[in-house]
């Protein structure tokens, strides 16, 4: 498969601070979902805000679709991905659900008619579409997150990059917004990276690549991974509940075999026993 | 002193300023034994936050009235009788860094301490054994809290408020935002403070693992109501009743669930994992024989 | 909750004659009765100009309890100046007079026009600002001031710094309230002692408030970034508040009140 994004020998550092990218380079294969985990404070979000082109690299060269991360290209460099931040709040910019989908196409001088289509074609589909005259602050955690995916789908973005997007939400919450950008991945045929510590939505990634100490390194084996807690926890993350189970069954006498299963290979797994 | 906390037929009304005011809380009832570990859970809106905030008296009920041991809370309390109550009860609010102010660490922790009429130097010495309790390096203490990581902030917002020396601690939410490690390290450092010092725990939560792995007694909100108290496993036992009720299910009982939905029924209380893992491989047994 | 007492930024969503007028149609026609105001001085004029707005009242289907919370925060300030003028003013046949005080006959009906000039314009603010959503607000203010584009006044930017700051209004008020609570569970007493104490417990409150205030600015400009907007001039709308046959209607009923007004003042 083709790389969507190459990122080739690039150094960061904030002024002021010690550098925390050296010489850091990887690739994102087209359509697939990578998850990138890291500790708090490895500089996760700063690898999203370099691929867009918000933060410039002190050295190195970005690829987004062939196309060079720079001053010239910033505009379709924006075009190309779909950032959804942290907090629901800072990234809610219109005065209402439809007018805050609207931001992006306004800033890409659409016209009125054609904005009101997509608009609603979008809220549609992240299911906000009965709530497009609300206000912000009437809304939960998870609906504004939605409005903030529906925002970005309606500038046709090939790559959407979760920024620990799920963090502040309920679990419920959570689920539902990683429910939909799965659904959204596979209907407008999207690459995916997310960068969290929700092990849910890391198990649910193609590929889980580790940020530790400036590189990024791709963990070659899930079964190894996940049932490492301590270096789990260490990454800033939790073990998936199925291998705690597994764990339990093992250790009273089951015979479960040594490889990672999501809870639905479990559950079928099991129903196997009677 | 004995710090049971009942509160009885209480209801708060929000005015908002239109002809319609909504009922936050509507008459509740419940009783919170000295020292033990409440969860209160719910959906967002289903007036958990409205609840716990009665408790530190930080709003007046409408009707009804609330007692902490021998303090009570009726509509008519002055304002000023409720600044001693508040010293009782400590609360960690939402994302309670957002409330750091002070230059140092050291400073923001003694804040509480000094309102409510300690020295300095005794100020100082407890600021210094929360920062402890909560696992700050006592070097930070000179640092501004605005250039520590979030986790760090949290913990030094925690210091503040157990610098208070509470009796009763109230957490809204205190994990939200943090990654496993720091959640699981708050966690433990809460049941710490419940075990060694006697702290009436009360922890207002969405995470049901939380709940079914700490909590004594479990108390189910929603539309304002109390609609259900118990331990977890009466709580738990009904996964119908919280989906309706738009709850998520502990990882167990959601498992237990999944089976149970392809045709694998695991009975039994299912708290915690060796249980259902002990279950799940007698089910399997029996059919075999 | 604290909001409960402006009636700024209080819109009321509904779908009466008022509710569907465009933004800038009514911020006009608001400008130009606040004019007109002052330029009744009779009873029959003012008369006019108080059917005209209870009609305008009753046209926005918005329940009268609102315009009286409308008055409430500004009673005082109402109540001080009418008082001055009761007191102050000279002319007409004295009534009752201490020292440099005096209260003439013409006194009291001057009290008493400034008192229903004060009415008035709140009133007409409050129709405003219950029918208009602040984004529309904003819109129809964006709309008025585009002449001024011509001399490179930045309107648009203005605009859209107006709506965003708008935007964040109910969510800087719910962290206000939240770091209020939680600074009093820290033992600090809002709103009573002295001066200095008042000036003191600010610091708790202001310092938490303004950095999280910067917080909110900065991640806000980075997802507009992210968003593709690089400069506030060069940007469509999704909204487009157009100038319709009820603004023109509505706007005809104000003048021929105006006229009516000229022709029946002393």
């Amino acid at each position: 498969m083709k790389n969507i994004i190459e990122v080739k020998n690039i150094s960061f550092k904030y002024p002021e601070q010690s550098e925390i990218f050296k010489d850091l380079s990887f690739e994102i294969k087209r359509g697939e979902w990578t998850a990138i985990i890291g500790q708090n404070g490895s500089g996760k979000s700063t690898i999203a805000k370099l691929i867009d082109g918000l933060y410039q690299p002190m050295s190195g060269e970005i690829f987004v679709d062939d196309l060079l991360v720079n001053e010239e290209n910033i505009n379709k460099i924006h075009k190309k991905i779909g950032l959804v931040f942290q907090n629901p709040d800072d990234q809610f910019v219109g005065a209402t659900v439809e007018d805050d989908v609207a931001f992006g196409l306004e800033n890409q001088l659409m016209s009125t008619d054609e904005m009101h289509t997509i608009v609603e074609k979008s809220l549609k589909s992240v299911n906000m579409w009965e709530y497009r005259e609300r206000v912000p602050e009437s809304l939960s955690g998870g609906q504004k997150q939605r409005v903030a995916i529906a925002g970005i789908i309606a500038l046709a973005p090939q790559i959407i990059i979760l920024d620990e997007s799920t963090s502040m939400l309920d679990p419920l919450g959570r689920k539902d917004i990683i429910d939909l950008i799965y659904r959204l991945k596979q209907e407008l045929n999207l690459t995916v990276i997310s960068i969290t510590h929700d092990i849910d939505e890391a198990a649910l990634a193609d590929r889980i690549m580790i940020l530790n100490q400036g590189q990024l390194v791709e963990a070659t084996d899930p079964n190894d991974m996940f049932s490492n807690e301590d270096k789990l926890l260490e990454l800033g993350l939790d073990v998936p509940y199925t291998v705690k189970l597994m764990d339990a069954l093992r250790q009273q006498g089951l015979d479960v075999p040594h490889r990672y299963m999501d809870e639905g290979e479990l559950v079928k797994w099991i129903t196997q026993l009677k | 002193m004995d710090n049971t906390i009942k509160i009885d037929h209480l209801s708060h009304l929000y005015d908002d300023g239109s002809n319609n005011p909504v009922y936050a809380l509507k008459d509740v009832t419940l009783t919170i034994k000295d020292n033990s570990y409440v969860s209160i859970i719910g959906h967002t809106g289903s007036g958990k936050s409205t609840l716990v905030q009665h408790i530190n008296a930080l709003l007046k009920p409408t009707t009804g009235e609330l007692s902490v041991g021998d303090f009570k809370i009726e509509p008519k309390t002055s304002n000023k009788n409720l600044k001693k109550f508040r010293q009782h009860v400590g609360m960690v609010f939402q994302f309670p860094e957002k409330q750091l102010f002070e230059e140092t660490v050291i400073k923001d922790i003694m804040f509480g301490p000094l309102n409510y009429g300690k020295s300095e130097s005794v100020a100082e010495q407890l600021a210094l054994e929360a920062m402890d309790l909560v696992g700050l390096d006592s070097k930070l203490a000179e640092k501004s809290p605005f250039d520590l990581s979030g986790g760090q902030k949290r913990r030094v917002a925690m210091a503040g408020v157990l610098a208070m020396q509470p009796e009763i601690l109230i957490l809204d939410e205190p994990t939200a935002g943090l990654d496993p490690k720091s959640h699981r390290e708050i966690m433990d450092l809460i049941y710490r403070m419940h075990i060694d010092r006697q702290m009436t725990i009360i922890l207002v939560t969405h995470q049901m693992d939380d709940v079914v792995q700490y909590s004594d007694q479990v108390v189910v909100m929603d539309h304002g109501e109390v609609v259900k108290v118990g331990n977890s496993t009466e709580i738990f036992n009904d996964p119908q009743w919280l989906i309706q009720h738009q709850l998520a299910l502990p990882s167990n009982a959601e498992f237990a669930y999944r089976l149970s939905q392809a045709g694998y029924q695991v009975p039994g209380n299912l708290d915690n994992i060796w249980q259902l893992a002990k279950a799940i491989i007698e089910v399997g047994e029996v059919d075999h024989e | 909750m604290i909001m409960s007492n402006f009636i700024f930024g209080r819109y009321l969503p509904g779908n009466s004659w008022i509710h569907k007028m465009s933004p800038q149609a009514k911020l006009l026609i608001s400008f130009f009765f606040v004019l007109v105001i002052f330029l009744a001085n009779n009873l029959i004029s003012y008369a006019m100009l108080i059917v005209l707005i209870l009609a305008t009242i009753v046209l926005s289907g918005i329940s009268i309890s609102f315009f009286i919370k409308g008055i409430r925060p500004l009673l005082w300030l109402i109540i001080f100046t009418v008082l001055l003028q009761i007191l102050f003013s000279s002319g007409g046949t004295p009534i009752f007079k201490w020292g440099i005080f005096s209260i003439t006959d013409q006194s009291l009906i001057n009290g008493g026009y400034i008192f229903i000039r004060f009415l008035l314009i709140i009133m007409m603010s409050t129709v405003l600002m219950l029918t208009t959503s602040p984004l529309a607000l904003a819109d129809g203010i964006q709309t008025l001031l585009k002449p001024l584009k011509r001399l490179h006044f930045p309107v648009d930017t203005l605009a859209l710094m107006l709506s965003i700051a708008l935007r964040f209004v109910p969510t800087l008020m719910d962290e206000t309230q939240t770091i209020m609570n939680a600074q009093r569970a820290r033992g600090v007493d809002f709103g009573s002692g002295s001066i200095k104490h008042r000036i003191k417990v600010a610091v708790p409150l202001l310092i938490p408030l303004f950095t999280g205030a910067i917080t909110h600015a900065e991640n806000l400009s980075t997802a507009m970034e992210a968003r593709g907007f690089t400069d506030s001039e060069h940007r469509s709308k999704y909204r487009i508040y157009k100038w319709q046959k009820r603004d023109t209607i509505s706007f005809l009923v104000y003048i021929l009140v105006a006229v009516l007004v000229i022709l029946v003042r002393k």
